[in-house]
């Protein structure tokens, strides 16, 4: 043994290089990623053609903020997702973080960042107490975060009696409002720079990687020295974080934490959160990942609602939409993932 | 049994010009095969060699490309199973097929239960049927009993009962004795030539060389979906020429010597170790450089044990001792992290590889978090680093290492499991049967590989099933049955004594127990 570990990595040949540069263009042409970009496109052209006033300054920007929060939502429900789970109780977490934040706001009179910093921590804490009852009861995540998803909710309704804060600073809401180049809210970019540290995460570090396998095969990631219990937690308490982000996201757009702001139970979330990774190409049954994925998909279907309201779509059909969108997207996955096993692309 | 490869009127079953190919492969490819009344017919061959696909082909499983089957004379053209067994053809299959929440009697009648489903079941009659096949062979149990409460080498046996039941004048049986301990075997043989004395034809799938030459009379021999040779009477075929025949060249069974690796540093030791699984009294100690064999049917405890060293499971009593000091292992990590222990599981597809994954993640999963360090900053480039070397040593063939190792081939599989352990530098490891499901030339390289490491150092825990295996590699050799150590010996190497002195080890136990 000793002698071959000085030996230094070669590499592989330039003629499979070659052979793997085309391999790796068709690849992309054939992901999920592509896939989206063009659709995103086509829309684009499809919904600036019929109304014009698709294209127009307002209406891009109001695409970029809602399209942030559905981003976000997406990311919470893609790191549990990951792990072959899933967590129903999004919305009651980002509306819980929400109503908090508003609380030391409002009550305790705290400056913004602090309170931020203690929306987020609620988040943090339930979700964690998710993948802590998930990971000792050994039940499946659906049923755990079914039942937290009334508890969270009702409690937080219970402790609010139900009433909005919205003694909000002034400094906090005005970022979200706030235009940058006339048409980008910086909300996008708290979204994109979720994005870019969650890539980091699922690529540049050990916690990532531990995450993915575990999601892909928990017996074989625990007997090679993963704490899969541990790791799922971590997923499950970074899922309530970014959830905690999209609930304050909104506080700082709409100017107010509203308990209703997600609907009964935070069930308005659950569409988009499923969408987005979804539509991105993230394994329901774990182990496989497309933060890029997430974002497009999510951007996707806020651009559709956007669209399809402008062409004065009820609100009805809209859901129907976006259900036959959801089920054709699960469809057409799977033809491409025939494809591409049958040529052992992947 | 004197007359010389005539399958003569008394063939019950005649196959000829079998062919079978799936995408990719050419399973089975002008095979023929004929089963003569009253008679025990072995059938042999490598994993691969087409006997799964030969045996569903007769029992409607598969439908040939082309060929034919003639059964009693007549063109035999199974649809489905149920036909098949409507013909007279039972089966024994090598997985178990029972549902271990229904009772024993259920299970041996499953497939006349439906006979009217609206029917109430007369469970009276059905259990006292039931007795009748578990008297005759032997097992001492109700047949009210669910069957998951029963034992590894009894569920064997009710699985057999079944097949009995359906009155089949054919019956395959696919490895009926990898569970079962000797004496159990005895018994088992006992039935089987009492069947064959009554006209039944049998056809005796097994590793177990020594066991097809003590029971069989004709041999088939697969190789590559081809007849080696086709019911050859077996009287006058020694081991090495039925191996021969199997692999299209000798045996080569290393000429390594037996050796003493018992003086160095003891790297690992259990002191009457018990388990929340069961284990009792454990004591075992591997050394520096040693390589020490825990042999055992299945359903012995080993991997549990492994399992519970590794602290997947709990250890209840007794100590574990890592590099002579007493080991804290509350969990795997902490067996791999911190104490440096790897595992090959038996079971690579679902507990061994993530097999969505690539070469590369695989292989590098154990070091992540020593190569991240603090940072916990990581790149494929420094996994790459880490890892390729021992991808290469060990000559796994793969594309490249972003290749999943779902792609790849059994033995390669296999060999990536290994290499993450080599890359992650253990001075312990435990091999759970190394050589399932690879082909022979991949198996001799991890022997050499496995016989390397110990002499680079590392302690070895070789589990098999496998006795030449177990006798080639293993300096020292621990026998374990029902959840305890029966015995050890040193192996010496010498083939017949050391088989036999095993199994008597095996065997003591049974003898106390049936006191």
């Amino acid at each position: 043994m000793s002698g071959t570990g000085k030996e230094q990595s070669v590499g592989i040949p330039p003629a499979e290089q070659a052979s793997g540069a085309r391999l790796t263009t068709l690849r992309i042409l054939l992901s999920n990623e592509f896939g989206l970009l063009v659709l995103i496109v086509l829309f684009a052209i499809i919904f600036s053609t019929i109304s014009p006033a698709f294209l127009s300054k307002f209406s891009l920007y109001a695409l970029g903020r809602t399209s942030a929060v559905n981003i976000m939502i997406g990311f919470s429900m893609m790191v549990v997702i990951i792990t072959g789970g899933l967590n129903l109780s999004v919305g009651s977490i980002g509306v819980c973080a929400a109503m908090f934040g508003g609380l030391l706001m409002q009550a305790f009179a705290m400056p913004w960042p602090l309170a931020v910093c203690g929306g987020l921590a609620m988040g943090a804490a339930l979700g964690a107490l998710n993948g802590f009852i998930i990971v000792r009861s050994g039940l499946h995540s659906f049923i755990i975060t079914l039942a937290t998803m009334s508890i969270f909710f009702g409690v937080m309704i219970f402790l609010t009696r139900a009433e909005s804060y919205r003694d909000i600073s002034p400094a906090f809401t005005s970022f979200g409002r706030m235009k940058l180049a006339g048409i980008i809210s910086p909300l996008l970019l708290v979204s994109v720079v979720a994005g870019i540290l969650l890539s980091v995460l699922f690529r540049y570090t050990a916690l990532g990687r531990e995450m993915l396998a575990t999601g892909a095969n928990e017996r074989a990631a625990e007997l090679s020295g993963i704490r899969v219990h541990r790791i799922i937690t971590y997923c499950h308490l970074l899922s309530g974080v970014l959830a905690g982000v999209a609930g304050l996201m909104l506080v700082s757009r709409t100017g107010a934490a509203i308990p209703s702001m997600a609907g009964q139970l935070g069930q308005d979330w659950l569409l988009p959160a499923f969408l987005g990774p979804v539509l991105g190409g993230t394994l329901l049954t774990g182990g496989r990942v497309s933060v890029l994925g997430t974002f497009l998909g999510s951007f996707l279907v806020t651009m559709l609602t956007t669209g399809l309201l402008l062409m004065q779509v009820g609100a009805f059909w809209m859901q129907t939409y976006l259900g036959l969108l959801l089920l054709a997207a699960v469809l057409i996955d799977m033809v491409r993932r025939s494809y591409l096993t049958r040529r052992k692309l992947i | 049994m004197s007359i010389q490869n005539a399958p003569s009127e008394t063939s019950v079953f005649v196959a000829e010009g079998m062919t079978k190919t799936f995408p990719g492969v050419t399973a089975l490819e002008d095979v023929r095969l004929s089963l003569s009344k009253g008679s025990i017919h072995a059938l042999l061959g490598e994993n691969g060699a087409g006997k799964s696909t030969l045996i569903k082909a007769i029992t409607g499983v598969h439908r040939l490309d082309s060929g034919r089957m003639m059964l009693n004379g007549q063109l035999f053209e199974p649809t489905d199973t149920r036909d098949a067994i409507s013909r007279g053809i039972g089966v024994v299959h090598q997985e178990r097929n029972l549902i271990p929440r229904f009772s024993i009697g259920e299970n041996i009648f499953l497939e006349s239960l439906n006979a009217h489903p609206l029917r109430r079941i007369d469970y009276n009659k059905l259990f006292r049927d039931a007795r009748v096949w578990l008297e005759m062979l032997g097992v001492d149990a109700d047949p009210a009993m669910p069957v998951h409460r029963l034992s590894v080498a009894k569920t064997q046996l009710v699985e057999i009962a079944k097949a009995l039941s359906l009155n089949s004048r054919i019956l395959l049986l696919d490895e009926p004795t990898a569970a079962l301990t000797p004496h159990e075997t005895d018994t088992l043989f006992k039935i089987l030539r009492q069947l064959r004395d009554d006209g039944v034809s049998l056809m005796f799938v097994s590793h177990k060389l020594e066991e097809v030459q003590e029971i069989c009379d004709r041999v088939t021999v697969l190789r590559d979906g081809k007849n080696a040779c086709e019911s050859q009477p077996l009287e006058g075929l020694d081991r090495q020429a039925i191996v021969r025949l199997m692999i299209g060249r000798n045996e080569q069974i290393p000429d390594w010597s037996a050796r003493d690796r018992s003086t160095g540093k003891a790297l690992l030791q259990l002191k009457n170790v018990s388990t929340s699984l069961g284990h009792k009294e454990i004591d075992l100690s591997v050394h520096k450089g040693e390589i020490v064999g825990l042999y055992g049917l299945v359903g012995a405890g080993r991997s549990e044990l492994a399992k519970s060293i590794l602290g997947k499971f709990q250890v209840t009593g007794g100590e574990v001792l890592v590099n002579g000091s007493r080991a804290e292992i509350h969990s795997v990590a902490d067996a791999v992290r911190r104490y440096r222990i790897g595992y090959v599981s038996e079971d690579r597809k679902s507990e061994g590889l993530v097999l969505m994954h690539s070469v590369l993640e695989n292989v590098g999963m154990p070091i992540w978090r020593r190569l991240a360090g603090l940072a916990h900053f990581l790149t494929n480039g420094k996994i790459r680093k880490h890892t390729e070397p021992y991808i290469r040593k060990l000559e796994v063939r793969t594309p490249s290492l972003e290749q999943h190792v779902g792609n790849l081939s059994g033995g390669n599989q296999q060999k990536v499991s290994v290499a993450k352990w080599l890359a992650a530098e253990v001075q312990i490891l435990i091999i759970d049967e190394p050589s399932v499901g690879i082909d022979i030339k991949t198996k001799a390289y991890l022997h050499e590989l496995i016989r390397e490491l110990s002499d680079n150092g590392t302690a070895l825990l070789l589990i098999t099933s496998d006795m030449p295996e177990m006798i080639t590699l293993a300096d020292h050799i621990v026998v374990m049955n029902d959840y305890r150590i029966m015995g050890e010996i040193d192996n010496t190497r010498d083939y017949d004594t050391m088989s036999e002195r095993i199994m008597t080890l095996i065997q003591g136990e049974e003898l106390v127990a049936a006191e």
